[in-house]
């Protein structure tokens, strides 16, 4: 969600930290924040709410209680105009019980203009337009306290009565953003007596929007069930703010404070005159107490923290609560659904005094063992497998688990490959092939690989062994293949002495990324009368390879002659440029180079 | 000239892999393991992630087209309700301490450092007084072990369903810091769905990617290559 640091410093009376600070703050103790951004004089975060604080934390209110309980700095109390009583006529009906709670006010009178430049600002820097002065309030008052607010033409209503039924079939609703939309029964929506008005908690309908010439107006604060209206988007595919807000649940007793306001805002930039909030709120939320101890958080976190530590994140976060013998009574405010357990607010007391408090300790595990299941295990099979085949010359490889054809398919992949895999085999073929034409670069007379992996057969997944046997691949199950390799002691596979270089991880090796363009590859054969000279060869082309001789070079071929007491060593060169596809000519004179500087030596003769 | 056959070599994710099997059997951890083809009961609902519910949406999941109830799992997390679940159902009790390596998938695009398949490693350590400070310590002595002495650990909130606390972990490696995963303490209800009794018993929960180790161990600059079949890649 973006935020806004002005927006944020009007919860303040003193000035805040520098945004940086905000910021550290809050990815320590709060939230990711993805990123930070300088807009005009404004600075605008962009915080990732994950679904436990999208309760009351989708809102500028939610981010400013954050940075309360982080600094330790208070919150202004915000005070909203109080209306003198005038009787309403507004009728609501909740025909469906997924509407929790259903305020609405009727506003007549009102006189629909631009808005201010304060609010065109706000909105604009979290970037939102701004259409005019009563829909920008009811947008600016959700971004700033978290619950969305929708606002009917009055005029555009049958009567002055709202039911909140569910759709019927047959019936469709244009949406303001001129969707079509076919209702049914599982849908929730606001209606006047004779047509739907808006699609409830998602999208507001034409028939009663808010124009220049709009007089009179209804404002909606309401809640509906969390579930239902997730489906709901999905099924329409609508995904709004509001959508966002309610399906992560928000509490029903936001709304009177969110009636309060909006009542305020509108009044003070479109006038007019506020009859009585009609408030249909069936079911009361009760309020939640927490127990929980000081041994119980020191218990869970490992920590040492005293009742001090522990009353001041409750100060911190502004949570009424009562201590008696160490134990504290905590009332959880409304808006905090997260907090269920003591749990939950274990978590709070760590995240607020800071997660940098917890010392490390490793824990002694004098764990009941089970080392037969181990040696079962089809990890310790992969293991062994693997070591059978690497000692016996096999490099391994890992293919895609997706493929174009198979017997079980994923649904809406991002890839073109949907099937899962039915074999290891044409993985493996196409490595075969591609290692075969790169055998030069590794160096490598005959390609010999194998994969471990599992394969996705209609009723079930196998883990498989293949490896190549020349041009032919060889495939067969793990367990198979284990009880090929008899004499092994699997009990403890890393106990083993041998293994200690495979897992000895202490020297350091930096991968080199190969280059995208081709490789030449060049053979030089050398008569030398003393053995001992390949290093000096090796040495002699290494120096005059140029950049470009990527490898160092490698003896593919060496014989002697008895009769000339002379020893031919053939080496390959291996010539490839990172950025572009080197020609014959340019190799043909490095070559040419080598060559000669070979020659120089009487006592070597290029064959 | 024929000499002994030369040592194949072994995938650099393996060697991965393989080195923090054994650090954390060392430690006294046993490896268990589950099906990358998963139900959804042990991918998503006992680990505390409801059925519509936004939660479900924070990863991309691969659903399995005609069979409704299965996922290719989205983390290795669902090892740990198979391993509870048997160990209960064989009537036996915490304490117990497992690692699970295993091949996840995430239905998203593929770039330098995202692949729709990736391997994970599970911890689980559940006892009687198994506390967040155990999970520092734990995670700290395994990438101290994997990439040296002079690494340092942080902690910051985060949310999963599934443990409570939440934290995601960075690590000060080379003078940088660098995110590497999730974990926190069990969440009860977990416990409690897997027929562990979450009054008497807690317990820490991890799960970061060995890919991201790999490129930071070895200085990759792209993680595509691992799955390309390419010899190339076999250089450590």
């Amino acid at each position: 969600m973006k935020v806004s640091y002005n927006w944020l410093q009007n919860y303040f009376k003193e000035k805040l930290p520098e945004p940086e600070k905000i910021s550290e703050g809050i990815v320590f103790h709060s939230f990711e924040v993805e990123e930070v951004e300088k807009i005009g004089n404004d600075t605008i975060f962009d915080i990732k709410i994950l679904p436990d604080r999208a309760h009351d934390c989708l809102s500028h209110w939610g981010i400013a209680k954050e940075i309360s309980a982080i600094f330790d700095i208070k919150i202004k109390d915000k005070v909203y105009k109080i209306f003198s009583s005038q009787e309403t006529k507004l009728d609501i009906k909740i025909e469906n019980e997924k509407c929790l709670r259903y305020m609405g006010r009727i506003f007549k009178n009102i006189k629909i203009a631009e808005s201010p430049d304060w609010l065109k600002e706000c909105l604009n820097t979290i970037g939102q337009k701004s259409i005019n002065n009563v829909v920008d309030s009811a947008n600016f008052v959700m971004f700033d306290l978290g619950q969305p607010i929708h606002c009917f033409d009055l005029d555009k209503l049958a009567s002055e009565k709202i039911i909140v039924r569910n759709g019927k079939i047959g019936e469709k609703i244009t949406t303001l953003d001129k969707k079509n939309i076919e209702l049914d029964e599982s849908i929730l929506v606001i209606a006047d007596e004779n047509n739907p008005l808006a699609i409830a908690g998602i999208k507001g309908g034409v028939k009663a929007e808010v124009d220049e010439n709009t007089k009179n107006i209804v404002i909606e604060v309401a809640n509906f069930n969390p579930t239902t209206t997730r489906k709901t988007a999905k099924k329409i595919n609508i995904l709004t703010d509001a959508v966002k807000r309610y399906e992560n649940e928000i509490s029903p007793e936001l709304c009177e404070k969110v009636m309060n306001a909006i009542s305020d805002l509108i009044y003070s930039l479109a006038g007019g005159e506020a009859e009585n909030i009609v408030d249909i709120y069936p079911n009361k939320k009760e309020q939640k107490n927490i127990s929980l101890s000081v041994d119980y958080v020191n218990k869970r976190l490992g920590s040492n923290f005293s009742k001090y530590e522990i009353e001041s994140v409750w100060k911190k976060l502004n949570f009424l609560y009562t201590e008696k013998d160490n134990i504290f009574q905590v009332e959880i405010p409304f808006l905090r659904l997260d907090l269920n357990g003591k749990h939950d607010l274990t978590e709070e007391v760590i995240r607020i005094l800071g997660y940098e408090k917890l010392s490390e300790v490793l824990p002694k595990l004098n764990m009941s063992s089970n080392e037969s299941s181990f040696s079962n295990n089809i990890f310790s099979k992969m293991f062994l497998a693997r070591r059978k085949l690497l000692d016996d010359g096999y490099s391994e490889v890992m293919t895609y688990t997706f493929r174009d054809n198979g017997e079980v398919e994923v649904l809406a992949s991002a890839s073109d490959k949907k099937f899962l895999r039915t074999n290891l085999a044409d993985g493996l073929k196409e490595s075969l092939k591609l290692n075969q034409l790169n055998a030069p670069f590794l160096g490598m007379k005959e390609i010999k690989i194998f994969e471990i992996g599992t394969v996705f057969l209609k009723d079930k997944e196998e883990m498989h062994v293949a490896y190549n046997e020349k041009e032919n691949i060889k495939e067969i199950s793990l367990d198979e293949f284990c009880k090929s390799i008899s004499d092994i002691d699997s009990t403890n596979i890393f106990n083993e002495k041998e293994n200690n270089d495979t897992l000895n991880f202490s020297s350091v090796s930096v991968f080199k990324q190969w280059s995208i363009y081709p490789f030449i590859c060049r053979d030089i054969a050398i008569w030398v009368m003393d053995k001992e000279d390949e290093k000096k060869i090796k040495n002699l082309i290494i120096e005059n390879g140029t950049d470009l001789l990527i490898k160092e070079p490698y003896i593919f071929d060496s014989f002697s002659n008895p009769k000339t007491n002379k020893t031919s060593f053939g080496f390959r060169l291996i010539f490839q440029s990172y950025d572009r596809t080197l020609t014959d000519e340019e190799v043909n004179k490095i070559m040419l180079q080598i060559t000669n500087k070979i020659s120089e030596n009487k006592e070597w003769q290029v064959r | 000239m024929d000499k002994e056959i030369k040592k194949g070599k072994e995938h650099p994710l393996s060697i991965v892999i393989n080195n923090a099997v054994r650090i954390f059997t060392d430690l006294g951890f046993e490896v268990a393991v589950g099906p990358e083809m998963e139900d959804v009961w042990h991918n998503f609902d006992a680990l505390n992630i409801p059925k519509d519910h936004p939660a479900r949406d924070m990863q991309d999941t691969f659903y399995i087209k005609g069979q409704e109830d299965k996922v290719l799992r989205t983390h290795t997390s669902s090892v740990q309700i198979r391993f509870m679940e048997e160990l209960i159902k064989s009537g036996k009790k915490p304490p117990f301490a497992i690692i699970a390596p295993g091949k996840v998938f995430r239905n998203e695009a593929t770039d330098a450092t995202h692949e729709m398949q990736f391997y994970q490693i599970e911890g689980l350590v559940i006892g009687e007084d198994i506390n967040m400070s155990n999970l520092k310590g734990v995670l700290s002595h395994f990438y101290k072990k994997m990439l040296g002495e002079d690494t340092n650990l942080r902690f910051r909130p985060s949310f999963f369903p599934f443990t409570e606390p939440s934290i995601e972990f960075d690590l000060k490696y080379k003078g940088k810091w660098i995110e590497m995963g999730g974990a926190g303490m069990v969440h009860p209800i977990v416990l409690k769905n897997c027929g562990v009794d979450p009054l008497k018993y807690q317990g820490f929960a991890f799960g970061p990617g060995l890919e991201r180790l790999m490129v930071i161990k070895y200085l990759m600059s792209d993680i595509r290559p691992a799955y390309h079949g390419d010899l190339r890649f076999n250089q450590i």
